[in-house]
């Protein structure tokens, strides 16, 4: 087996475990029969109604579903790459969460407050989010060099003092949205048109700009990692910072690179969210995208289009879980199953170990492969 | 005045002790080298558990089944981290994401959205002669897990300063190495403290839906299990420090509840998000201050590999 599909393995035998104990969740409490139908909605909730299509339905039984799956694919993608570059150059990000709300509050703070033409509004309200992502991330880094605070525990802390700040104070105090027509709304202002994402498939779909964006991020974020030196070094403290060191690298400006780039990462998620569907900062951003992230970076290996294959898949499935409440399963099901795939693929040794029993000769298996 | 003391002390003591038993839980896991980020998913296990099981049996029974339930959780973070070697942040928090979206999914799919159906709490033991103390007597009329909260910490610290298996405990998480060449199992030792803190979670958990609340809401722990790590950490390791700290937190939370409606305009100057943001803050400013000095067990959230010795 080559080695880069060996390495791929345990990801898509977790997932595919995933979906089978799920499956098998739903046809012991219910139904076998309902198990298959609720995978077969989930499936055309997230990538449309194909027979339904074809059978002369319009358009939009296609792109509606598709808009919904792009939209999170989008955000969970970006999250999902804050996890993996972070991992890069050795640091577990679970900041991700708090950097994508201080990155939705910037975005939904220039697109209301700042006016400016079309042309100009959407990138400064990116704009706006990255700087904020990498400065919350840019904390988590500059404690870990220069005080040697584990970001592990200082990215938790992190998280949470955004969300008391952001959604208990800010997004309720200072920031909250003046009153329209005598209703007190909660959460900021309305965002400008000129800032909203525009739409790419019409107003059927939520399709919007956000989707290319991330896709974009994520090659770039690729190659900057395979084919620049800057990339190479960050992968060089990843995989050892005192042989990175002894070999003159820089190693805590790549850290602080590495994580602030997880930051921007994780704060354009949030300025997706706010742009392109939310429209403002809301009372809460209620869904954990930024957690989510994890899950997505481990199971697409840390690779930066791995953990676009990854969010691609999960925006799918998640996007159909709505669907799923017809048949009485609740919309939390592809939570469930992204959990357990996560959990499987965190048994990477043991699925490793079972493979090199089946297929390796046992000559080639003196090493250990480290996760 | 007395009256505001004492009324303060009562609601803390009622909310301090599931964020004790989980501190303690992330104490014992980490003194032992592993890390604790899978407490909040234990606690949500451990609760959700009690709730169900309360609906058919005596609740002290219950709470029991909700400490198996954290330590079966505990189980796999154990098979994992322990004896697969994997990143213990990572089945830790793949622990917390099943926990999250499982917990839902059953809730939602059992129940309905309004949690479960509401039990018999706990108890509450009124200790006679002490209630009609002034301030003191909000010692008085709590349930069971409140005075084991107030015991077990100092218990635990002695059991890890003044006995041979706290020693072999502590010394596990800082030199694995040193513990295996007298002969003793690395493994076994950490996987008693993986179980213990799973036990200790689920009983935080437990507390929450037999004793704070009567029922297992949708969002129970809500964060409580990553505040224990602040806790644990604010505590610099140790089993009193962090009980003293979870204790502070849950004063804190007390008073701003307590400010929330006798003193708007106090909340109005300092707004409550900032004193949400606090215990974390508090505990940042701590880490910082430490730096390379941190408490934290040397060999933490390192595998321990036979052959590295």
């Amino acid at each position: 087996m080559p080695e880069r599909v060996r390495q791929m393995l345990p990801s898509v035998l977790s997932v595919l475990l995933a979906l089978g104990v799920c499956w098998a969740l739903i046809a012991l409490t219910m139904e076998p029969g309902t198990a298959t139908d609720a995978y077969l909605q989930m499936l055309w909730g997230g990538i449309g109604n194909w027979p339904a299509y074809l059978d002369g339905a319009a358009a939009t039984v296609i792109t509606r579903p598709l808009g919904e799956s792009a939209m999170k694919a989008a955000i969970l993608t970006l999250t999902g790459l804050s996890v993996a570059v972070a991992f890069k150059v050795g640091l577990f990000n679970i900041g991700a969460q708090g950097q994508m709300l201080l990155g939705a509050l910037a975005a939904a703070v220039v697109g209301a407050q700042v006016s400016l033409p079309g042309v100009l509004h959407v990138p400064a309200a990116l704009l706006g989010a990255a700087l904020a992502g990498a400065a919350w991330a840019g904390i988590a880094g500059l404690l870990r060099i220069y005080r040697g605070v584990h970001e592990v525990i200082s990215t938790i802390m992190l998280n949470w003092v955004a969300l008391s700040l952001v959604d208990n104070w800010l997004v309720v105090g200072p920031l909250r949205g003046a009153a329209e027509g005598g209703q007190s709304i909660t959460g900021t202002a309305e965002i400008q048109a000129t800032a909203v994402l525009p739409r790419l498939l019409g107003e059927g779909s939520r399709l919007n700009l956000g989707f290319p964006l991330a896709l974009v991020a994520a090659l770039a974020v690729w190659v900057w990692l395979t084919r620049t030196r800057s990339g190479f070094e960050t992968r060089a403290v990843g995989l050892g910072a005192e042989a990175a060191r002894a070999a003159g690298i820089p190693v805590a400006r790549r850290m602080g690179m590495a994580m602030a780039l997880a930051g921007a990462m994780a704060g354009l998620a949030g300025a997706v969210l706010v742009l392109g569907t939310e429209g403002r900062y809301p009372g809460t951003l209620g869904a954990p995208y930024g957690f989510d992230g994890i899950a997505i970076a481990l199971i697409g290996n840390n690779h930066p289009l791995g953990a676009t294959v990854s969010a691609l898949f999960f925006g799918v499935l998640r996007a159909g879980g709505t669907r799923m409440q017809l048949l009485g399963v609740h919309k939390s099901f592809p939570e469930l199953i992204q959990g357990l795939a996560l959990l499987f693929v965190a048994g990477r040794m043991v699925w490793l170990a079972l493979l090199r029993r089946r297929n390796v000769a046992p000559a080639a298996s003196a090493e250990v492969p480290r996760a | 005045m007395l009256d505001v003391l004492h009324s303060l002390l009562f609601s803390t003591l009622d909310a301090a002790p599931a964020l004790i038993f989980a501190a303690l839980g992330a104490v014992l896991s980490e003194r032992a080298g592993v890390i604790a980020v899978g407490m909040e998913g234990m606690m949500r296990v451990g609760a959700f558990c009690a709730a169900v099981a309360a609906l058919t049996m005596p609740t002290p029974l219950a709470v029991v089944m909700g400490m198996l339930a954290g330590a079966a959780l505990a189980g796999v973070h154990g098979f994992l981290s322990i004896r697969w070697r994997s990143d213990q942040v990572v089945s830790g928090i793949a622990l917390n994401l099943v926990a999250l979206a499982g917990g839902t999914f059953l809730l939602e799919s059992l129940y309905g959205p309004n949690g479960t159906p509401p039990i018999q709490q706990l108890t509450r033991w009124n200790i006679p002669g002490l209630s009609s103390v002034p301030v003191l007597g909000a010692l008085s009329g709590h349930s069971a897990p409140t005075y084991l909260a107030l015991l077990l910490p100092f218990a635990f610290q002695g059991l890890l300063t003044r006995t041979p298996l706290g020693l072999r405990l502590r010394a596990v998480g800082d030199k694995p190495q040193a513990v295996a060449t007298l002969g003793l199992s690395v493994p076994g030792l950490r996987w008693g403290a993986v179980l213990g803190s799973g036990l200790l979670a689920g009983l935080g958990g437990a507390v929450l839906s037999t004793a704070v609340l009567d029922r297992f809401e949708q969002h129970t722990p809500a964060g409580l299990g990553f505040m224990a790590l602040a806790a644990m950490v604010f505590g610099r390791w140790t089993p009193v420090g962090a009980f003293l700290a979870a204790t502070f937190f849950a004063f804190g939370n007390a008073l701003r509840i307590g400010l929330v409606s006798s003193a708007p305009g106090l909340v109005e100057l300092i707004p409550q998000g900032v004193l949400l943001a606090l215990p974390y803050l508090l505990t940042l400013v701590v880490l910082t201050l430490q730096g390379q000095r941190s408490s934290a067990p040397a060999a933490l959230g390192t595998p321990y590999e036979q052959e590295s010795r």
